[in-house]
């Protein structure tokens, strides 16, 4: 039986939490906001041709592993990141690893994961979990989104890493191998910022950044009369649902990632990154506006309490704050 | 949103769990507080499970009127789409969508229903038919 010594602590977003957990363990202390931050995590796309749960896919942060690959390369972490054909190979070397005392983290699905609560037990490949130690036959799990340490069986294990679908997560695992002693984060933060501002305002493409934003405004205004009430009712709940739901810690990530300004602007002692931290905040405050006048047109079915046009509007409205910050934030030294 | 009373939900098992908000407050703080779900959170999530179960009873009700095959059934009740149940079960998607109808159905051989019954996760009775 092996249990590490490894601190659990809660965090808003599964995979930046796993990030600086794990960090932690090895002896590097980075708040999770750093670490969302420093992995460029902020994103918006609308997919419409891909569906999710019979709605338009939206999403509010890049492709998954991509925080925990980017943040531990810009810190000059070195990794390991694995992924097996066969199922069994993979449970064998995850042994093997928490023998050597490294926890280790997983991509898992979340349909068939036991300890989760019942409410999110959806189709999702992209969460993230630490698991920490092993006994026969039971693996002794920290999940960032629970608020206790929990456990889960073999066999409820392999399945879950080896749930299939969109994103399937073919057993990921990854674990930090070698920590620098000191790491200069000035560097790391400035290429972060530079990454998601060009994600945001630089990529001539209609469906992500500011423009995806505009995009699913105009989309958004054709809803009721395209699809009627009720089925218009359900693509917002499905925006909602990724922008408010489990792992996204508030507003589709836009309050983790002014926290991450705040810090930046004390760590490179700028102090007009404080501004921006500001307005970050007060954009984040009108997403959870829009949430907020959004969820009351899903309450009452068929019957829109909000007009989409007032909604698209709030939209627009958080794509130019969006626009106007990313645009400042690409010319930082 | 982050509220620590908590709401009422239809299934007593969902809300259970509480979670790590951030939040700005009017000062320029970012905070983080750990709470139960709010009343948006509410409605959006159950807006999602009322769609679902809606699916299984309409499901449902087209299998027993004959008109569907139980796999469409169990489909919609294991949350998946065609596309998803494609991937799952390792049979392509045009057979998928063709095996919805009972007439194809009822010839399969058993090679392929044992496919959807692992998938599943029931036996081949219960495949048959919906309970």
């Amino acid at each position: 039986m092996i249990k590490l010594d490894y601190e659990h602590r809660q965090a808003g977003h599964c995979e930046s939490g796993v990030t600086s957990n794990l960090l932690h363990y090895h002896g590097y202390e980075i708040s999770e906001p750093m670490a969302f931050g420093i992995g460029a995590g902020l994103f918006f796309s609308y997919l419409p041709f891909l569906k999710m749960q019979h709605a338009p896919t939206t999403s509010f942060r890049v492709w998954p592993g991509m925080v925990f690959e980017r943040a531990t390369k810009m810190l000059g972490v070195k990794t390991v990141v694995l992924r097996f054909r066969k199922p069994e190979d993979s449970m064998k070397k995850l042994n093997e690893i928490l023998d050597q005392k490294i926890p280790v983290g997983l991509q898992v699905g979340t349909y068939n994961l036991t300890f989760f609560p019942p409410e999110y037990r959806m189709h999702y490949n992209m969460h993230n979990m630490v698991v920490y130690g092993y006994d026969d036959k039971i693996y002794f799990v920290s999940d960032t989104l629970m608020d206790r340490l929990v456990t889960i069986t073999y066999d409820d294990l392999l399945r879950v890493r080896y749930a299939k679908g969109v994103f399937a997560p073919m057993g990921r695992m990854y674990y930090p191998t070698y920590v620098p002693k000191d790491i200069d984060l000035k560097p790391a933060i400035i290429s972060g910022i530079r990454k998601t501002a060009n994600n945001m305002t630089g990529v001539p493409f209609p469906l992500i950044g500011t423009k995806g934003i505009r995009f699913l405004s105009r989309r958004m205004r054709k809803w009721e009369r395209k699809l009627g009430p009720e089925k218009a009712a359900y693509y917002l709940g499905q925006v909602l649902r990724m922008l408010e739901e489990v792992g996204t810690a508030g507003a589709g990530f836009r309050f983790i990632y002014g926290a991450f300004l705040e810090e930046a602007g004390g760590i490179l002692k700028q102090e007009w990154l404080r501004e921006m931290a500001i307005e970050m905040g007060e954009t984040a405050n009108k997403w959870r506006e829009f949430s907020y006048y959004g969820s009351r047109n899903c309450k009452k079915r068929g019957k829109a309490d909000q007009s989409y046009d007032f909604l698209a509007d709030m939209l627009l409205d958080c794509a130019d704050r969006e626009e106007k910050i990313f645009r400042k934030l690409a010319k930082i030294k | 949103m982050c509220d620590n009373s908590n709401p009422v939900y239809k299934d007593p098992r969902h809300g259970q769990s509480r979670e790590l908000i951030y939040s700005y407050d009017k000062d320029g703080n970012f905070e983080k507080t750990v709470g139960f779900h709010g009343e948006t959170d509410r409605v959006i999530l159950q807006q999602a499970w009322d769609h679902f179960h809606e699916r299984i009873q309409l499901a449902k009700d087209q299998v027993l009127a004959g008109k569907v095959s139980p796999v469409v059934y169990y489909m919609e009740k294991n949350l998946l789409d065609p596309l998803s149940l494609s991937m799952l079960s390792g049979i392509s998607l045009w057979r998928v969508k063709r095996h919805f109808k009972p007439f194809i159905f009822n010839r399969l051989r058993e090679k392929t229903l044992l496919k959807y019954t692992a998938t599943f996760n029931i036996s081949l009775d219960q495949l048959k038919k919906v309970e």
